[in-house]
């Protein structure tokens, strides 16, 4: 078996998580080729075969400049034909979940999504939005496995590299790239917030966000937040939103309530000096991420902290 | 215009989750399923599409007798058909079977477009719609959080990390997997449910489908080996006692973080 690395660029250079994968690969101990795909990108092939890609094809094209789905499943699958290999290796990203699966399809290939972890032979990844972990294993001729950023320490060694261009027929692409919007200004910018209380689905509706969330956030001279399924139900703004897609947060204190903590959101606020979670579920995930937890009402415990706050100001 | 929805029925984001005995999957017995929350939004797209024209909206399911309330459900928002795959052949299946069951009925209805939600509550592998465009020779686009129709055209917007979104365009017949959030997703009108118990629900078998040797444990290339609480590692530090104790421990943290 051998595996191919697919990289991606962002903002000109290879990102972080191609050089995870190059950890990950490593990891299952098997023989492996990396994959870059663009327009010019020579030097970045280069750069990257001798800092852990090793053997790097090369798609360069025009029409690879950004990224397309079809263009992109074409180089992947040429790579895979120019490489012989068995395994495909790709980062969970916007783009990774967009090409693999039908890249796995086109092989006939099993595919195997999201994965964290490497242990005894097979893939570990999470279900059931974080509360249960599943180990899966693959069989058949090719594998398509994509890893979750950030999962797995990035390979920071040198490695002997060489560059091999692969020709990729991207006459067929239908999808076709326009622009990229970046996000719009925040009008609530948490990045700067010492505090930040966050409510979840738990807290059961908007108006309870105005009647026990924010008066927390406020006795705390802090901000509100928000998980993806309030905003997504319309009670609060996307601005609130604090996750993966939404604002990556660092305060010295995160009041998550009512939250669950899929991976999503966990991604967003993880990096807080210090974290409370309180849930009324004790198996809710977030409790793996916090320091203190609360398993009970939210609805008690936050009016009473909030009146403690303001009685402690006098 | 046809419109093919393909939805998959959950165990409720609230039930509480057992491992079963051979530690593989969950108990599903005596707990709550419901339609992926994904593809609520999927099918409300649908529905919002035929409520501003002509188009006939088919749903299309795989799994056991309950499958039927999920796809019930879908009738009652306003589908006017359902393609429900009950066979017993199918469990186990991974998502390259799934998607050539899908991919099967899609090239029965062909429809000019299909949509899907962009992963599952419980699987979370946002892998089959992806692998249905690929098997059906459509284009296709993920994460799908705005839409705007033109002749022969989709535009959409994909989201990207951090808040920013790619535009792309996609050509009509084609497969878009939205992401949450991509509209407000109605609710079955009484009305609705009571229409719904007329409409017309095929069942239908993998070999019905020409699919049963991609279908089932047998026919899967990917197994899930077992699935477990995770390691917690660390983890919080529960606090116990009455509301007062846990708020005077909660704010003797805030006077040591140097916030109060």
């Amino acid at each position: 078996m051998s595996i191919l690395i697919v990289t991606e660029i962002q903002k000109g250079a290879i990102r972080e998580a191609s050089y995870e994968l190059v950890a990950f690969a490593q990891k299952m101990g098997v023989e492996y080729a990396s994959l870059v795909i663009g327009s010019g990108i020579d030097g970045l092939a280069s750069e990257f075969g001798g800092k852990g890609g090793g053997k790097t094809f090369v798609a360069d094209d025009a029409s690879l400049e950004n990224y397309n789905v079809d263009g992109y499943s074409a180089a992947i699958q040429a790579a895979v034909a120019a490489s012989g290999a068995s395994m495909v290796l790709i980062s969970n990203t916007p783009s990774g979940w967009d090409v693999a699966p039908r890249v796995a399809a086109a092989l006939d290939a099993g595919f195997v999504s999201d994965v964290f972890d490497y242990q005894d032979g097979n893939f570990v990844r999470r279900v059931f939005n974080g509360k249960l972990d599943a180990q899966v294993s693959s069989s058949g001729s090719a594998t398509v496995v994509s890893v979750q950023p950030g999962a797995i320490a990035a390979f920071e060694g040198t490695t002997d590299g060489s560059t091999e261009t692969v020709s990729v027929d991207t006459s067929g692409a239908r999808a076709r790239f326009v622009e990229i919007k970046l996000a719009d200004a925040k009008g609530v910018d948490l990045s700067k917030a010492e505090v930040i209380v966050s409510g979840g689905r738990g807290v059961g509706d908007p108006e309870k966000f105005a009647e026990v969330i924010q008066p927390l956030a406020d006795a705390l001279g802090g901000a509100m937040g928000a998980s993806r399924p309030v905003v997504d139900a319309g009670w609060l703004p996307h601005e609130y939103q604090v996750g993966s897609s939404g604002q990556v947060v660092t305060p010295k204190l995160y009041i998550a309530c009512g939250i669950s903590g899929a991976i999503q959101h966990l991604v967003g606020m993880k990096g807080s000096n210090f974290i409370v979670a309180i849930n009324k579920d004790a198996d809710a995930p977030i409790f793996e991420f916090a320091q203190l937890g609360v398993v009970g009402d939210l609805f008690e415990v936050v009016p009473a902290l909030t009146a403690a706050i303001a009685a402690a100001k006098g | 215009m046809k419109i093919l929805v393909c939805l998959k029925q959950v165990p409720h984001q609230d039930a509480r989750l057992d491992v079963n005995g051979d530690g593989t999957w969950i108990k599903e017995d005596g707990i709550k399923f419901e339609i992926n929350s994904y593809d609520t939004y999927a099918l409300e797209e649908a529905l919002r599409i035929k409520d501003a024209g002509e188009a006939e909206v088919v749903v299309a399911s795989i799994g056991p007798d309950r499958v039927t309330q999920a796809l019930r459900t879908a009738l009652g928002m306003g589908a006017d058909r359902a393609v429900h795959v009950n066979d017993a052949a199918c469990q186990g299946s991974d998502a390259l079977g799934i998607a050539k069951t899908l991919a099967a009925i899609a090239k029965e209805e062909s429809p000019d477009l299909i949509l899907m939600g962009l992963m599952s509550d419980d699987g979370n592998a946002s892998a089959v719609p992806p692998m249905v465009a690929e098997l059906v020779g459509m284009p296709s686009a993920t994460a799908v959080v705005a839409t705007e129709r033109s002749e022969g055209n989709i535009r959409v917007e994909r989201e990207l990390e951090g808040g920013a979104v790619e535009v792309v365009d996609v050509p009509t017949p084609c497969l878009l997997a939205v992401q949450s959030g991509l509209n407000q997703v109605r609710y079955a009108s009484l009305k609705g449910i009571m229409a719904a118990k007329k409409k017309p629900l095929d069942v239908k078998t993998a070999a019905d489908l020409g699919v049963a040797d991609a279908v089932g444990t047998a026919g899967a290339k990917v197994k899930i080996e077992k699935i477990y609480q995770p390691l917690r590692g660390e983890g919080a530090e529960i606090l116990s006692g009455s509301t007062d104790e846990i708020v005077s421990s909660l704010m003797n943290k805030i006077k040591e973080l140097g916030l109060l």
